[in-house]
């Protein structure tokens, strides 16, 4: 690992004030990764864990639920305020440890886990590089879904989840603040664009916010893995509804692991929006979400999990 | 008696040799009735210093003044290194030395004289070594080394390497022969048969992963070097620093007081050890070289992908014939473990014909790996075998059972012992097997089937010659037992302390073990699951003759005659009286027991074998393609069982790392440059305790008389080799569809469910 200036500031004031000049450093549990495999090499780091203001869960009366960047992942696991499929998605990642140290404005914003991507031996094209080495390697781990450039997966649990429950996160930057679409915050890297995440220079994380009408929603979160815990997902899928007199409304199909950003299935969505979630209609919306999905050599596979996934997601949202 | 000189058969990771050995005296005879300490359960006795951190691994050894070393690595999977230039390296400051191919003195290792090559020959191989003050100053001076490479074309895969077009790596091509065995005629054979099973199973490459990564310290105080060092096989370590740096074994001492594991993969000497002491040579500081996870997945052994075909067939209800050919990814191992081994011995099959090859690859060398070779061809055999059984509609485990081997059908020997139709018989009745259908049963959700599935061990496990022990009974009555063996892991230390009170008559308590050193007697290599079977008689033999020199000590002091005497529980008991060993030697200062003992040799004309069988319950997930394991029931036949404790252990843990050979565990090599892809522990996947099912472990626990004084045979590898399969055949009979590839993944399941 490379020397690095370390700045531990106390206020977002200052925070946002050190971050013109240095990256953002919560948990660590990705970042600290990507520096000792010498894939990221920021020379100084502003550590934003002793700024109060970006701490705390609560629940605030017609504005929702207010979530603070820096809110542990076990926190969010143990929060009853916290919507189901949110505690739900939170619990799935990772392992206790990790859990416990990593932070919501930290998994949202992490780096994806494409091993050319983060084996600092391959110059691959997200790296700055000329190509992408697992769009004809070893490509299991990929995406079947709006691949542009590159090919790698969205690895969030939380994403899936937030995004299902139309969450916003609120930006400060060294000028201004803005609050944008949690959704909003990628997009799939492509010519111009390396980059998973839709930061401005310099700006932080300081909030996400679930709206008030969205945690009426009803919500559940599928995530299948390679063995039975500490495993990102093969694909996920993060569902939720408001569930009334026998009919679905405002339904969410988010799909983690399966596309380079979290993957709004839009047109299951459509087929089972006003419906009464029955087999036939499940079947189909699963079938509807992969409809554009194109395999690469090693990953056809996640085609028949997102179809499965998100078909159960849909009967267990009205069982 | 004087000493002389007898052949025996030894038994090493499924390879028989005729081996000669010393033998002085008479053997002890087989413990009859019952014992005491022995078969007690016994917790271990350092389990507390390991807990607690107060026992010292390699890996905890800091001297004054020592250096720390790594290896600079090959980034290409083959090429020639024209130039290292490692003056920008040596310019930093705290970098103390940097040996490469040309300045490095000459080195014998594992038939090469250095330790870098001229030709690279995986991603990963070594370069150069560099030793330093401090692991900051190493990583800087790593980058600063230039060297210059002419990339060669590589091959990485094994059914790459197999192509015609593929890069030959040897003169006489990437094929070798390294196993045949021929019984009958099976073409003739195959061609009678009702039912042939044509079928090709794939293993993938696993990784050791030991807790504790290789690593040794090197410690030169200008006449004697003294190396730390995380083994198996300290005189096997001893015996490589000799040939490599040509020091007299009497200046060259290896110390292993506690190891994290070892799996096969810490045999011998390895470069580090090699590049360690030499840096602590050139140098004259101790150098610690410790190896971090990429490099143990890199250049740290692996158990060899296979590519495995079996033509199998039955006729008038047995099975009539056999033809199994492997291929092993040797990576740049000179040899590999035969995955035929369980065809060729487990069962009574007279037309057979097995064909076992290395292939070479630019790829980190394969080493033992539990069992190597086993549990790569008994995936393999045991799944066909269930398949062709459930084929023919008949029950696999009677068809098994028609083939029980009542002889050992290499060598035509009896059996010393043979309990495989109880283990049966325990493992049906345990799983429940007389419930299991054809095609399996509903799960626990209407997505899921639930199936169950067995499979067969066999291992060698007799251990033999040569194996030397001490036992030095001090004035107040406790006792140092000496063996120059290791506690890999599996409760060596505490099992050979029972031995040693069981046949002197202390207490556990009373015995301290030392192990891990070249300065005392001779141990073998922690492997081929020997220990308890080659250490365990020496040790008891060592303890009867102190034993026998307490018992003439003391009819001294008691003016009686030794035969009136006997040892129990830290006494001298005669006619009712009860005198502590201490008040015998306070009569005699500093007078010392020293007793020596050493393993005999194995009978003649005899098979020593150990048997097992494993059943597996799982629920597969048909939509998912995720398989559960339920339940799984081991019944391994071993002999007597010294320590029930640390037994359970063995199993317990040997079907865990199965489990991840079975479901989670694989090497991922990008063919394009060779790189291992997953060489971590988040991305590359050992089972978490999510993934470890209910285990219920029966042992026969009957002492094989025959085998040696201890009745004891190994258990270390017998857990591992029958799980993989014994899991797939209780997915194929939930699901109705072979599967014929490890790790069954889901991508796996689901793609064998799609094929249907």
């Amino acid at each position: 690992m490379k020397p690095f200036a370390l700045a531990r500031p106390a206020t977002l004031a200052e925070a946002r004030r050190l971050a013109r000049e240095a990256t953002p450093l919560a948990g660590g549990t990705d970042l600290l990764g990507l520096m000792k495999a010498g894939v990221a090499a920021p020379p100084r780091l502003v550590d934003l864990t002793g700024v109060g203001a970006l701490r705390g869960l609560r629940r605030e009366r017609g504005r929702g639920l207010r979530i603070g960047a820096l809110v542990r992942l076990a926190e969010l696991e143990e929060a009853k305020d916290a919507p189901q499929v949110l505690r739900e998605a939170a619990s799935l990642a990772a392992t206790p440890q990790l859990r416990a140290t990593g932070t919501v404005g930290g998994n949202l914003l992490q780096r994806n886990r494409c091993w050319y991507f983060r084996d600092e031996a391959f110059p691959c094209w997200l790296k700055g590089g000329a190509r992408c080495f697992a769009r004809h390697g070893e490509n299991r781990y990929h995406s079947i879904l709006g691949v542009e450039a590159c090919v790698a997966a969205a690895p969030s649990d939380l994403a899936p989840a937030l995004i299902a429950l139309d969450a916003r996160a609120a930006l400060v930057g060294p000028r201004a603040s803005r609050t944008v679409a949690v959704a909003d915050l990628y997009q799939a890297p492509r010519e111009g664009v390396r980059d998973e995440h839709t930061l401005r220079p310099a700006e932080i994380v300081t909030e996400v916010r679930v709206p008030e009408a969205s945690l009426a929603r009803r919500g559940v979160y599928l995530k299948q893995m390679e063995r039975k815990t500490w495993a990102f997902a093969l694909v996920s899928v993060a569902a939720a509804a408001r569930v009334h007199g026998g009919q679905v409304t405002d339904v969410r199909l988010v799909l983690g692991g399966a596309a380079p950003l979290p993957w709004r299935a839009r047109e299951a969505e459509r087929v089972a929006e006003g419906t009464a979630l029955d087999e036939r209609v499940a079947a189909a919306a699963g079938e509807a979400a992969v409809a554009g999905a194109q395999p690469l050599e090693h990953n056809a596979y996640k085609i028949v999990l997102a179809r499965e996934l998100v078909r159960r997601a849909l009967l267990r949202l009205v069982t | 008696m004087s000493p002389r000189v007898v052949r025996t058969r030894v038994e090493f990771e499924g390879e028989i040799n005729d081996e000669l050995s010393i033998i002085d005296g008479r053997d002890l005879p087989a413990w009859r009735g019952a014992l005491d300490v022995v078969g007690a359960r016994t917790p271990r006795v350092d389990g507390v210093a390991r807990v607690t951190g107060r026992a010292r691994y390699t890996q905890d050894v800091v001297l004054p003044g020592m250096l720390h070393a790594r290896f600079l690595r090959s980034p290409y999977a083959r090429a020639r290194v024209l130039k290292v230039d490692a003056s920008r390296a040596l310019a930093i400051p705290g970098v103390h030395d940097v040996i490469h191919r040309t300045n490095a003195p000459k080195a014998a290792f594992r038939g090469e004289e250095t330790i870098f090559r001229d030709e690279v020959r995986f991603a990963g191989d070594e370069v150069a070594a560099v030793a330093a003050v401090s692991d900051e100053a190493l990583r800087d001076a790593l980058r600063a080394l230039v060297v210059e490479y002419e990339v060669l074309p590589h091959v990485a895969d094994l059914e790459e390497a197999l192509r015609d077009d593929a890069p030959r790596l040897e003169e006489k091509g990437n094929v070798s022969d390294s196993g045949k065995q021929d019984r009958g005629d099976v073409r003739k054979a195959l061609a009678q048969c009702e039912h042939v099973l044509e079928a090709t199973y794939r293993t993938s490459t696993q990784l050791h992963n030991c807790l504790e990564s290789h690593s040794a310290v090197a410690h030169w105080d200008g006449d004697r070097l003294t190396v730390w060092e995380s083994t198996q096989h300290v005189f096997g370590v001893r015996e490589g620093l000799r040939a490599a740096l040509r020091l007299p074994l009497s200046r060259i001492r290896v110390l292993c007081e506690h190891m994290g594991g070892g799996f096969g993969s810490k045999g011998g000497v390895g470069k580090y050890t090699i590049a360690a002491s030499i840096l602590a040579m050139r140098t004259g500081r101790p150098v610690r070289f410790v190896l971090d996870r990429e490099e143990e997945n890199l250049a740290a052994g692996n158990r060899s992908a296979t590519l495995q075909k079996v033509r199998i067939g039955l006729r008038r209800g047995r099975i009539h014939a056999i033809l199994h050919s492997s291929w092993s990814n040797a990576g740049q191992g000179r040899w590999v473990a035969d995955p035929t081994g369980p065809t060729n011995s487990l069962y009574d099959l007279p037309d057979l014909k097995t064909r076992s090859y290395r292939v070479v690859t630019n790829a980190g060398s394969l080493s033992a790996f539990r069992a190597p070779g086993y549990v790569e061809g008994t995936f393999a055999l045991e799944s066909a075998i269930e398949e062709l059984a459930d084929r023919a509609g008949i029950d696999p485990l009677q068809l098994r059972l028609r083939h029980l081997a009542k002889k050992d059908p290499l060598s035509g020997y009896a059996y010393s012992d043979k309990r495989l139709r109880e283990c049966y018989e325990i493992g049906a009745r345990e799983i429940g097997w007389k419930a299991r259908k054809r095609g399996g049963a509903p799960g626990s959700t209407p997505d899921r089937r639930r199936g169950i599935g067995m499979a067969s061990q066999i291992w060698g496990g007799g251990g033999g010659p040569p194996a030397y022990a001490t036992v030095h009974l001090n004035p107040d009555g406790t006792v140092v037992a000496r063996c120059g063996s290791q506690d890999i892991g599996t409760g060596t230390r505490t099992v050979l302390a029972q031995i040693c009170a069981q046949e002197l008559g202390v207490d556990v308590d009373a015995v301290r073990v030392e192990l891990g050193d070249t300065d005392s007697p001779y141990g073998p290599t922690s492997a081929g699951s020997l220990t308890v079977a080659s250490v365990g008689p020496a040790m008891r033999a060592a303890a009867a003759d102190a034993r026998a020199q307490l018992l003439g000590t003391a009819a001294g002091i008691l003016e009686v005659t030794a035969k009136e005497l006997r040892v129990e529980r830290g006494h001298i008991v005669s006619k009712g009286t009860r005198t502590p060993i201490k008040e015998i030697f306070d009569q005699l200062q500093n007078y010392t027991v020293i007793g020596k003992g050493s393993r005999f040799p194995n009978p003649e004309r005899i098979a020593i074998k150990t048997f097992g069988a494993q059943f597996a319950q799982v629920e597969v997930d048909l939509g998912t393609g995720e398989i559960f394991v339920e339940h799984i029931v081991a019944v391994h036949d071993i002999g007597r069982v010294v320590n029930p404790l640390t037994a359970a252990s063995q199993v317990q843990g040997g079907i865990v790392q199965a489990l991840g050979f079975a479901l989670t565990e694989e090497r991922v090599v990008d063919r394009g440059t060779g790189r291992v892809l997953n060489a971590d522990l988040e991305a590359y996947k050992v089972p978490t305790v999510r993934d470890v099912p209910r285990i219920t472990v029966r042992f026969l626990d009957t002492p094989d008389r025959r085998a040696n004084s201890t009745g004891a045979k190994g258990l270390g590898e017998p857990p591992m080799i029958p799980t993989a399969a014994a899991v797939a055949n209780a997915v194929a009979n939930a699901t109705g569809v072979p599967m014929r590839a490890t790790p069954m993944t889901p991508a796996r399941v689901l793609a064998a469910l799609g094929a249907r």
